[in-house]
């Protein structure tokens, strides 16, 4: 019998943070006599920032480590997990799975009465509006934190690991015992409070804790799948050498004006997508200009129109952008579909500010300049239709 | 011996003259807030669409053709890690015999090879070196990301001292293992090849349009012409990707990546902080910015700002060449 545990995170941000969850449970469960193994994948090598990636752990209280290796080591992708862990909510939207399959649901290889656990402040019905449908019962927890995102270089110690391992040893109590993991905690790092912080997660989310955190998920919720699965060539059709065929040259003004790589669309790389006030926009041209995705398409009235299936989020448009509360970037998951806002904008100029508004809230989240080192939260500010103020940017670009 | 048909761009003047229509387009996989990705974008709406793209192996090589698609309009082909020098000449002696035979039309088309620091200024410089003493049309664009990022970050040349990659992790017993200081690949290669006319340093989004106009003037010019852009990377400077364009504007304005043009032998500082009257920042404001400096002391700091400092007040042609006179008398 193998028990799998597949850890889902965002690229770079998460990765060390993930590779120390998959590794460091090998280690608790060898400790409770069990044989263990880990490895990653990237979704799409080499890693990039924001894109979703898997790590994985294997548990066998049974087969030998040879037996063991040998079942999961040669694969890239598992077929089922007991446990899958979310690193970042917004995944919830669906992931890039190993050779390009399109977008998945976050939830596809959770098995019967497995268990998805999602660090998130959110309820679970609204991450069930995002999540798909599944033929059986399962189990759906929500681990009370934010998405903890980190850099290559510097870490980010708040808690998230220790939290991690109490929340499996809470929804999977075989392969790793919360003794385990306070032991393991204990002796590797003598630090009282990490294994209080594991055994505070593992405490919220147990059958009698108040509020329920572990939902069980019927088959009727959750969404309907949508996104296709991609048809790749096969191996006949290839043109000779390795010869991919070039996007038709297209380009006219407006929403989807520009002819665009169709077969790799990468909107789940976003956490945080750009929410555009067109009535404050003075036509600078900045965002258009920054934008390393192309994602902007120039409309016949000056305005720039963003095609969200291709936004990856990274927020230069936002940090460029010279008026206040035009560009800002709010979180995924107060977002449904990927319409063209400047068209929304131009049906019901009202309407779509005060829908806006409501989505933005009043806090601006925003990172510090090196990953890693928390969060900035500011206030925001509602700005009245059409009052342009400048942003005070510390120099004026010289040309 | 045939002539090779030129062609004059118009110079852009201004953000809003910029070109609208997109050749290298979304559905890439570069990283979120990726410079380079500005970089390939910014080179080819300068140049339009008759051009020809080849490169060397680099993170914008593998970005480009996920699953069999690729976010490329115009023809671009992917090559070997040394060869992108031989690539770009051979395309271009390829475009030259089919004219002469008449087989296509005579008209200008763009030979660009958009190679990485490692592809371009550590070990495919040979390739390149080569390309350059050619007398072929061709523009030869190193973007600089001051590691080997295609594969999580490796130390190269052109990496910068100090700089944590995977092959220089600061450790408790030595800090600094990046030691070397970074190659002056730009400055070399405008002293060692007559042939080329054209030697230019820039980056993508500081000063704007500054970039664009630098590819136009290389390929008005003609010839074998090189460009080195500097790109800020997110994932292996440890930034958050938002900030790319705040980084790369750092670097120029503390005086570590110096911004210049040499044409047909003399140089032109098209951003110099001597100049604008306030003088260079201290190089502490880019660096503290950079998760990848994070294990620097101040003693490092003055160590890279004592180099920084010597290359813009000793150096015979600051920036550029680092060569600080000629002694009289015989040591």
């Amino acid at each position: 019998m193998i028990k799998r545990v597949e850890v889902q995170y965002r690229g770079i941000f998460q990765k060390n943070l993930a590779k120390k969850i998959g590794s460091d449970i090998v280690m608790i469960a060898s400790s409770m006599g069990q044989r263990a193994f880990s490895n990653g994948r990237y979704s799409d090598a080499p890693e990039r920032n924001g894109i979703p990636c898997k790590y994985f752990a294997f548990v066998s209280p049974d087969l030998s480590e040879e037996e063991l290796e040998a079942e999961c080591g040669a694969k890239l992708e598992i077929d089922e997990a007991n446990v899958s862990v979310v690193l970042d909510d917004t995944m919830c939207k669906g992931v890039e799975p190993w050779g390009w399959h399109g977008v998945r649901p976050i939830n596809e290889r959770v098995v019967k009465d497995g268990c998805l656990v999602v660090i998130t402040k959110r309820p679970h019905e609204e991450l069930l509006q995002f999540i798909g449908k599944k033929p059986y019962n399962y189990r759906l927890a929500t681990l009370d934190g934010e998405a903890s995102l980190a850099g290559l270089w510097v870490n980010k110690d708040d808690l998230t690991y220790e939290h991690v391992l109490g929340a499996i040893a809470a929804v999977e109590p075989t392969i790793i015992s919360i003794e385990a993991v306070e032991a393991y905690l204990m002796k590797k790092t003598k630090d009282k409070k990490r294994a209080e912080a594991a055994r505070a997660a593992y405490n919220s989310l147990r059958q009698e804790a108040k509020p329920p955190r572990v939902k069980t998920v019927t088959p009727n919720e959750g969404i309907v799948w949508t996104h296709e699965i991609p048809v790749l060539p096969k191996w006949f059709e290839m043109q000779e050498g390795a010869v991919v065929p070039a996007v038709p040259r297209g380009f006219q003004m407006g929403p989807k004006g520009q002819s665009r790589n169709t077969g790799f669309k990468r909107g789940t790389t976003k956490t945080q997508r750009p929410a555009v006030r067109f009535d404050l926009c003075t036509k600078c041209t900045l965002c258009w200009a920054e934008c390393p995705d192309e994602c902007f398409d120039p409309t016949t009235d000056g305005y720039y129109d963003i095609e969200y299936q291709y936004c990856v989020g990274c927020g230069k448009c936002a940090e460029v952008c010279p008026v206040k509360e035009c560009i800002v970037m709010v979180d995924e998951l107060q977002f449904h579909d990927n319409n063209s806002p400047w068209e929304d904008w131009k049906k019901d100029p009202k309407t779509y500010i005060t829908s806006l508004e409501a989505k933005k809230g009043t806090e601006r989240v925003n990172y510090p300049v090196v990953t890693g080192k928390g969060v900035i939260v500011t206030k925001g500010e509602v700005m009245p239709e059409g009052k342009i103020v400048p942003v005070r940017k510390t120099e004026e670009v010289e040309v | 011996m045939t002539t090779t048909p030129k062609i004059d761009y118009e110079k852009i003047k201004g953000v809003h003259k910029v070109p609208l229509e997109e050749l290298y387009t979304s559905g890439h996989r570069t990283c979120q807030g990726c410079e380079s990705a500005t970089t390939m974008r910014g080179f080819i709406k300068a140049s339009g669409p008759r051009t020809i793209v080849t490169g060397a192996t680099g993170c914008m090589y593998v970005a480009n053709t996920s699953y069999l698609t690729t976010p490329w309009i115009v023809p671009w082909m992917h090559t070997q890690l040394g060869a992108g020098g031989a690539s770009a000449v051979g395309m271009a002696a390829g475009v030259r015999a089919l004219q002469r035979k008449g087989k296509i039309k005579q008209e200008k088309i763009n030979i660009i090879n958009f190679s990485g620091d490692l592809g371009a200024g550590d070990m495919g410089i040979g390739g390149i070196s080569g390309a350059l003493q050619s007398d072929y049309d061709l523009l030869i664009i190193m973007y600089d990301n001051e590691s080997a990022a295609n594969t999580d970050i490796q130390a190269t040349g052109l990496s910068i001292y100090g700089a944590q990659t995977t092959f220089t992790p600061p450790g408790s017993k030595h800090r600094i293992m990046q030691r070397r200081w970074k190659k002056n690949v730009a400055g070399m290669l405008a002293v060692g090849h007559p042939t080329c006319k054209y030697v230019a340093t820039a980056c993508a989004t500081f000063p704007p349009t500054d970039y664009l106009n630098k590819t136009r003037k290389a390929l008005s010019i003609g010839g074998p012409t090189f460009i080195h852009t500097y790109d800020p990377c997110p994932k292996g400077w440890d930034y958050h990707p938002r900030y790319s364009n705040e980084l790369g504007e750092l670097g120029i304005k503390c005086g570590i990546y110096p911004l210049y043009e040499i044409v047909e032998g003399n140089v032109i500082y098209t951003w110099d902080a001597r100049k604008s009257g306030k003088g260079r920042i201290p190089v502490k404001e880019f660096l503290q910015r950079q998760g990848r400096f994070e294990h620097l002391i101040q003693e490092d700091i003055d160590y890279i700002q004592k180099g920084v400092d010597e290359m813009w007040e000793e150096w015979e042609i600051p920036g550029v060449a680092p060569l600080k006179g000629i002694l009289k008398a015989r040591i």
